[in-house]
């Protein structure tokens, strides 16, 4: 469109970073584009990292490779659950049946691999097919039934839950073979496989969410669902896709807490729910939709499990620990708010 | 705008890019449009006046593929258009700067720029992954910007732009993508004295590139000054098709109105 310019008199005010040439100043702008886009990943990494200093200094254990690899092995259950809660999230919706579905995707796992001896390798399919099943319902309701993803979760919580109390007898069931237990139990060069596995999901979710056209819509989507309909883009289907991705890393986060407790049970996982939202509130995601990151969630994650780990360390009293999440993430809106109503420079705005 | 290219477009092309035959549309009780046709041929500038309510914005949605009409037929290049879905209608070469309603909040300039038309990268695993060409598509969206004489930093959250910048990306968006039919519903309401000359070059530039423009407005000194043809809409009803070279205001607000105001009296001009 060379030869279609419109020679406007004067041009809109320009801003600072549109217009500065040369070397330097593309690397000062490049700066300034990623702090100012990275912010809160930033300010996340410094709280990590003070924590790591304060329980570092309090205790001699903290930062041996086992307490790591323990965090870790602890951090990856929640990690993966809350992972896809974070794709949910952006897109504006929420899913309250990820724990639920854990112990469901446990359970079917138990019951078709121990009762009914079907082999691993197709139980697993089957334990995953299911939950991603019932993500997909959730979805459907609310696209096609309108019905608000808060009450279609909910309801399939409750469906979820009871249907793998049902299945187990509201017992557990015992004795997965080994193949499966490996999943949660093995390690690879002494980092727990479902730690690895924790971060194949985080790095796959991260690029669909960055790179992809599809991530792209569930953004746009969360952002105004209506500009993103009158763009062309099928509002109803991404939340549907989103609410299925949830329901998968559902079932994986449950494939691992059956393997590690080498049992199937209707409870194990149920109670997961609210680690995961705290994660991703904590992480920076907002729960308004269109703004978040599974790198967020990550740091997230591993926050409140340093908190968790630390203050056992320390010998400090169970019940404080959900008074201190609960806190934090008092503390972590209130940061956010603050974020918002700018009161940072302006270059990082 | 010269009503001469406009009569050459009509004989080249005998058939209009767009044609709506007896469309009506009701939400619920209220009957937006009853019975609207109106025809639009290629590089033509058609005002679409009438008051607040007169059913305007609904037209531009069932031209657009958001809304579907109870009754009547939507032709483009045409061909008859059921079941038109903003897909679809996009795919037709038809954009549509809507009224407040343009840009992402949560998205960059860029990604509103391109906003369900990423460029993605070659080969076919990557295209069917949708894998995203981002250098490309913030280099092109920075080049067509300044081609238009814009200057907006590509990577600027549509938060942080002031209300007439976030109307110039909506813009530069429908000029760059419609490739048959462009339509602005108020575009240049937010706008200041100078952009919103801005935004008349544009429907002109459209127009000589052979687009077939609607120009929605109140300002019908915007109206009189870009247009080939007026339909005015009283009601949800085409009460008038004007050639913009022989009408005179007063006979427009009489239209809009339905009743003989002054147009200088208080009452007419808003």
């Amino acid at each position: 469109m060379s030869d279609n310019t419109i020679t406007t008199s004067e041009a809109p005010p320009a801003d600072e970073s549109a217009v500065s040439t040369g070397a330097l100043a593309a690397v000062r702008r490049w700066a300034v584009v990623r702090i100012r886009k990275s912010f809160r990943e930033l300010g996340l990494f410094a709280a990590l990292a003070a924590l790591w200093v304060y329980f570092g200094l309090k205790s001699e254990y903290f930062f041996t490779t086992d307490n790591i690899f323990n965090i870790l092995l602890q951090a990856s259950n929640v990690a993966i659950i809350a992972a896809g809660l974070t794709v949910v999230i952006i897109a504006a919706e929420i899913d309250l049946s990820i724990g639920a579905l854990q112990a469901l995707a446990g359970s079917v796992a138990a019951v078709v691999i121990i009762r009914y001896e079907v082999p691993v390798a197709i139980g697993i399919p089957i334990a995953l097919g299911c939950v991603v099943l019932a993500g997909a319902i959730s979805g459907f309701l609310t696209w096609k039934v309108k019905i608000v993803s808060f009450i279609s979760t909910l309801a399939m919580l409750g469906i979820a839950q009871g249907a793998a109390l049902l299945l187990t007898n509201g017992h557990s069931v015992y004795g997965f073979p080994e193949s499966y237990r490996k999943i949660g139990t093995s390690n690879v060069y002494g980092v727990p496989t479902p730690a690895i596995i924790a971060l194949v999901v985080f790095v796959a979710l991260h690029l669909l969410l960055t790179r992809t056209t599809f991530g792209l819509k569930i953004y746009a989507t969360g952002g105004n669902a209506e500009a993103a309909a009158f763009a062309g883009i099928k509002v109803g289907r991404v939340k549907l896709i989103a609410l299925m991705i949830s329901g998968l890393t559902a079932g994986i986060g449950g494939l691992i807490v059956s393997s590690r407790l080498d049992a199937g049970n209707g409870l194990f996982g149920a109670g997961d729910l609210l680690g995961a939202v705290a994660a991703v509130v904590i992480g920076g995601t907002s729960l308004f939709g269109g703004v978040g990151s599974v790198v967020g969630t990550a740091i997230g994650v591993v926050i409140i499990t340093t908190i968790n780990n630390g203050l056992v360390l320390l010998a400090v009293q169970d019940f404080w620990q959900q008074i201190v999440i609960g806190c934090i993430i008092i503390v972590a809106m209130m940061l956010d708010q603050l974020v918002k109503s700018a009161r940072l420079p302006g270059f990082l705005r | 705008m010269s009503a001469v290219s406009a009569a050459a477009a009509r004989q080249m092309r005998t058939a209009p890019v767009l044609e709506v035959r007896n469309v009506a549309k009701a939400y619920g009780a209220v009957q937006a449009l009853q019975d609207v046709s109106l025809e639009l041929y290629a590089g033509e500038v058609l005002g679409l006046v009438g008051d607040n309510g007169a059913g305007k914005t609904t037209l531009v949605k069932c031209v657009a593929g958001i809304l579907r009409p109870d009754a009547g037929e939507i032709h483009v290049n045409g061909e008859l258009q059921q079941d038109l879905t903003a897909e679809a209608a996009r795919r037709l070469g038809i954009e549509v700067v809507h009224q407040n309603l343009s840009l992402i909040d949560t998205l960059d300039v860029t990604q509103n720029f391109f906003l369900n038309r990423e460029i993605v990268h070659r080969g076919s695993v990557a295209r069917r992954m949708g894998w995203m060409n981002k250098r490309l598509m913030y280099r092109q969206a920075r080049e067509t910007l300044d081609s238009l004489g814009l200057t907006l930093d590509p990577q600027r959250l549509a938060a942080f732009l002031s209300g007439g910048q976030r109307q110039m990306v909506a813009v530069a968006r429908a000029i760059t993508w419609g490739r048959h039919i462009v339509i602005m519903d108020e575009p240049a309401a937010a706008l200041g004295v100078r952009q919103a000359l801005q935004v008349l070059a544009f429907i002109r530039l459209l127009s000589s590139r052979g687009v077939a423009v609607i120009f929605i407005s109140h300002n019908m000194q915007h109206v009189l000054q870009v247009t080939d043809r007026i339909v005015v809409l009283r009601h949800g009803e085409n009460v008038g098709d004007l050639v913009t070279a022989k009408a005179s205001a007063q006979e427009i607000v009489t239209l809009i109105t339905g009743s003989n105001l002054s147009v200088n009296g208080g009452d007419a001009s808003d």
